[in-house]
């Protein structure tokens, strides 16, 4: 039940969410961040951090941006 | 305090948090008693941390309570069976003891202030680990003694000038708190925006707290005792702040560190495989709470007190094995109840 980055991140990757990442679970990719579904504990103090209000949890996904929450599994699986 | 057949208790919590605070009421309910330890200086756990203002709506009986209050309620229900607090210590290791030697089997604590914990039980309620407040650059040249993470008495910033780093709704409320004892306050954000409140950063301009943004401490002035930081501004400019204490409210990490070397089974890193008795696959080891995991599993601070009181019933059937599981309900005994309520909240 993490919590995943969406569309506005792209090209922005702020970081203050990583500043407030009690576990350090947010990583960064070729051009956005990704929080990792295993190690998030659903704290939810990234989300109102975002700038660009990217950040959303897994269980209420805003319209569009469903096929995040695959792609943030799916950049973890892929090791990287 | 040292571990051994004379002075074990009956059950050690790990963690203070929601879980382990309820766990610690009921294990004194049930008669028996009980050590509770936690990393944290404070009581409340990931609550204290990182939700004391957040309004929480899910536990039953109380449509909505901040987090702060939930934690003052469980410490004053657990108050009366009095249980033995060790804050701001992190047991580093578990180890058994057979009994074999002094008939007394159970479970050493041993903590990273060296304090070794005796217990017949262990109750694991470590959430998602323990939390560390994050620190200040160690450039900033700041003694230890002279920084707290938290807030807990008015006493040591009457008169002081308070330099508070952060942007929260601790940095501010601490703000808020402390402005009208200290000599002065004064919140340095390294941001342009804070995150607290907007209502609590204008109650703050009004209260004469200096609000630096875009500003970071890097440097002290010592001469003997703190005089004063040095503040970086966005600008490359710096400052220099009159200050006698710091308090750093910048938040906390949390870590499962030593619980995942106990051999507990411990899955994905993080989480301890319980049965229905919310036992562990160690003798005498119970866990409850978010640190659990098991079939149907949902994570809530009211699904732990439920694991709480079943971990601790079925630790009172290790500890007495005549004892019924069930204890009986807290309307039909003479057990003590929590003073306030005594006296009429209630009626």
């Amino acid at each position: 039940m993490p919590f995943v980055i969406g569309e506005p991140c792209i090209d922005v990757q702020d970081r203050a969410c990583v500043d407030e990442c009690p576990v350090d679970c947010i990583y960064e990719g070729p051009n956005k961040l990704f929080i990792h579904p295993d190690e998030c504990i659903d704290c939810g103090n990234c989300e109102p951090v975002c700038p660009v209000s990217a950040i959303f949890p897994d269980r209420a996904p805003r319209p569009g941006e469903e096929h995040h929450i695959a792609a943030n599994a799916a950049f973890f699986e892929s090791g990287r | 305090m040292l571990g051994g057949a004379s002075d074990q208790v009956d059950v050690a919590i790990v963690g203070a948090g929601p879980t382990g605070l309820y766990a610690a009421y009921y294990a004194g309910f049930r008669g028996l008693d009980v050590a509770i330890v936690d990393a944290l200086p404070v009581v409340g756990g990931q609550v204290s941390a990182m939700y004391p203002e957040k309004v929480i709506a899910d536990v039953a009986g109380f449509p909505a309570v901040s987090g702060a209050e939930l934690i003052a309620r469980l410490e004053e229900q657990v108050q009366p069976f009095a249980p033995t607090f060790h804050l701001g210590q992190r047991v580093e290791r578990m180890t058994s003891r057979s009994g074999a030697v002094d008939g007394a089997a159970g479970l050493d604590l041993h903590t990273d202030a060296r304090t070794v914990i005796g217990a017949r039980t262990v109750i694991v309620a470590g959430g998602v680990g323990h939390f560390s407040p994050r620190r200040l650059p160690t450039a900033a040249g700041l003694r230890a003694e002279d920084v707290d993470s938290f807030v807990t008495s008015l006493d040591p910033y009457v008169d002081q000038d308070i330099v508070i780093v952060g942007g929260g709704d601790s940095a501010l409320d601490w703000a808020l708190m402390l402005s009208p004892v200290a000599g002065s306050v004064t919140v340095v954000h390294r941001r342009d925006r804070f995150r607290a409140h907007a209502h609590s950063v204008s109650l703050a301009q009004k209260q004469g707290v200096r609000l630096l943004t875009r500003a970071q401490v890097v440097g002290s002035v010592y001469d003997h005792e703190l005089e004063a930081v040095l503040v970086e501004h966005a600008d490359g400019s710096r400052t220099t702040e009159p200050c006698g204490r710091v308090v750093a409210a910048l938040g906390f990490t949390a870590r499962l560190g030593p619980i995942l070397e106990w051999d507990l089974g411990i899955e994905r890193q993080r989480h301890i495989p319980v049965g229905s008795r919310m036992h562990t696959n160690r003798e005498r080891v119970f866990a409850a709470g978010d640190i659990t995991t098991y079939d149907g599993k949902v994570p809530l601070i009211s699904v732990g007190f439920g694991e709480a009181a079943t971990a601790v019933s079925n630790a009172c059937r290790v500890i007495h094995p005549e004892a019924p599981l069930f204890g009986g309900h807290s309307t039909e005994t003479t057990t003590p109840v929590a003073r306030s309520v005594a006296v009429g909240e209630v009626a």
